[in-house]
């Protein structure tokens, strides 16, 4: 069974649905696998993220976590076990990025003391333990992504989803970003991302959006039989 | 010594274009770090694996001969000594320039390949369908070749800073070049799309 699977997925916009974002999409992703998903301005990248993470619903197909449908968890939170990297952030939510961490963790009937822990070890996790004090707004971009993955590891999801992680960021920290998403991969965690940047393909199983198809390997190929050795 | 075994010794300046990419990659080598035979033959396949092949470490010592004929490269005066000589390569001047000259010559057969890719495409303009079939299987080469190009280490984490810099650079190069043919994949499809959809309706 694939953590995530997106079996004939489809997805329209517009009053008369005319707009289709999303066609007939299928896609299989394992524990420990990054998948990133290429894709030109306005070609469904990020409609494909957040009906991953079950925050829309797709017009037809389903969409399964652990072999459930996301579309019928009838009163349960959304969101366990996926991990949807938000950057903004909200200002009731807190002063400092730490407040940012624990609040969220509150919410979810975690008491303080184990929540800010937990929130430290996030931070020190996405390697911006020293940005723990620091307003959201004094965040470079690259520490403000960090910050969003943070955010949502705080909560050790299964499945983690970042729409974008490399956009805007300064090309010699881009690739400190995309190799912290790839140890999160090794560790097990499934990540799929977003991007409209090929750099950010880099080691994952890299997929284009292209008017609303998805091309390249859908699954994850299985591991190549060698064949014995003929004996003389 | 007669004049005529002087002149045979003495290397003869080849004037023709030097063609072979392992030849032009060995003298990148010499240019970086003086280095003899085996050495250079070992730092080859560690510098040049999954790019280059050599056919053999014999094939070191040809390279050279003719490197040196060119005037590309010399040896090292005193090397040669001892019971097993390893007699240690530099580049010269010459050898220099013309290594700059090539780097330049190259990016331009680059640009080349790709504008003949484009122009070979074209001419499947009568029959969009396989047009786009090819543009498929580019895209997914494409691809594969994105998820295949591996990170690089940091720069800190880098024990020889040339060959860390060597693969931040093969990387990043890599890795804009697909980032440019992405959204050319992209619009080529859209064009051959827009024919075929032409021709479906002229029918």
């Amino acid at each position: 069974m694939s953590l995530l699977e997106l079996e004939h997925v489809g997805k329209c916009y517009g009053p008369l649905r005319e707009h289709v974002v999303l066609r007939d999409v299928s896609l299989q992703i394992q524990q420990g696998e990054m998948v990133a998903v290429w894709g030109m301005r306005r070609s469904g990248r990020s409609t494909l993220l957040r009906v991953a993470a079950g925050i829309e619903r797709p017009d037809s197909g389903v969409v399964r976590f652990e072999g459930r449908d996301l579309c019928a968890r009838e009163g349960e939170r959304l969101g366990v076990g996926i991990g949807y990297c938000r950057r903004a952030f909200a200002p009731g939510e807190g002063q400092r990025v730490i407040d940012h961490m624990i609040f969220g963790l509150l919410a979810r009937g975690v008491p303080l003391k184990p929540a800010a822990q937990r929130a430290r070890e996030v931070l020190e996790r996405a390697e911006i333990g020293h940005c723990a004090t620091l307003r959201p707004a004094e965040l470079d971009c690259a520490e403000a992504v960090r910050a969003a993955i943070a955010r949502a590891l705080a909560f050790t999801p299964r499945l983690l989803l970042i729409d974008e992680p490399t956009i805007g960021v300064d090309l010699l920290a881009r690739d400190g970003i995309l190799r912290l998403l790839l140890s999160l991969a090794q560790e097990g965690i499934a990540v799929l991302a977003s991007t409209g940047e090929a750099p950010g393909l880099s080691g994952t199983r890299a997929l284009m959006l292209s008017e609303g198809e998805l091309r390249g390997p859908r699954a994850r190929e299985l591991a190549k039989v060698v064949p014995l050795r003929h004996s003389a | 010594m007669s004049a005529r075994s002087v002149a045979e010794k003495r290397p003869k300046r080849n004037s023709s274009p030097m063609q072979s990419a392992v030849h032009w990659a060995l003298l990148g080598l010499v240019i970086e770090r003086p280095s003899y035979g085996y050495e250079l033959a070992q730092r080859f396949e560690h510098a040049y694996a999954g790019m280059l092949q050599l056919s053999g470490v014999s094939y070191v010592y040809t390279a050279l001969d003719t490197l040196q004929c060119r005037r590309m490269i010399e040896e090292i005066p005193g090397t040669r000594t001892g019971r097993q000589p390893k007699p240690r390569y530099r580049a010269t001047a010459i050898g220099v320039r013309s290594y700059q000259e090539r780097l330049i010559l190259q990016m331009r057969e680059d640009f080349r390949r790709s504008q003949l890719f484009a122009r070979q495409l074209a001419a499947l303009a009568q029959e969009p369908e396989l047009a786009l079939e090819v543009i498929d299987g580019y895209g997914q080469a494409c691809l594969a070749d994105a998820g295949d190009t591996p990170l690089p280490a940091p720069r800190e984490d880098c024990e020889d800073a040339v060959a860390g810099l060597a693969a931040r650079l093969v990387s990043e190069e890599r890795r804009l070049a697909i980032e440019a043919k992405l959204p050319w994949i992209e619009y080529a499809r859209r064009e051959f799309t827009a024919l075929a959809a032409g021709r479906i309706q002229a029918r």
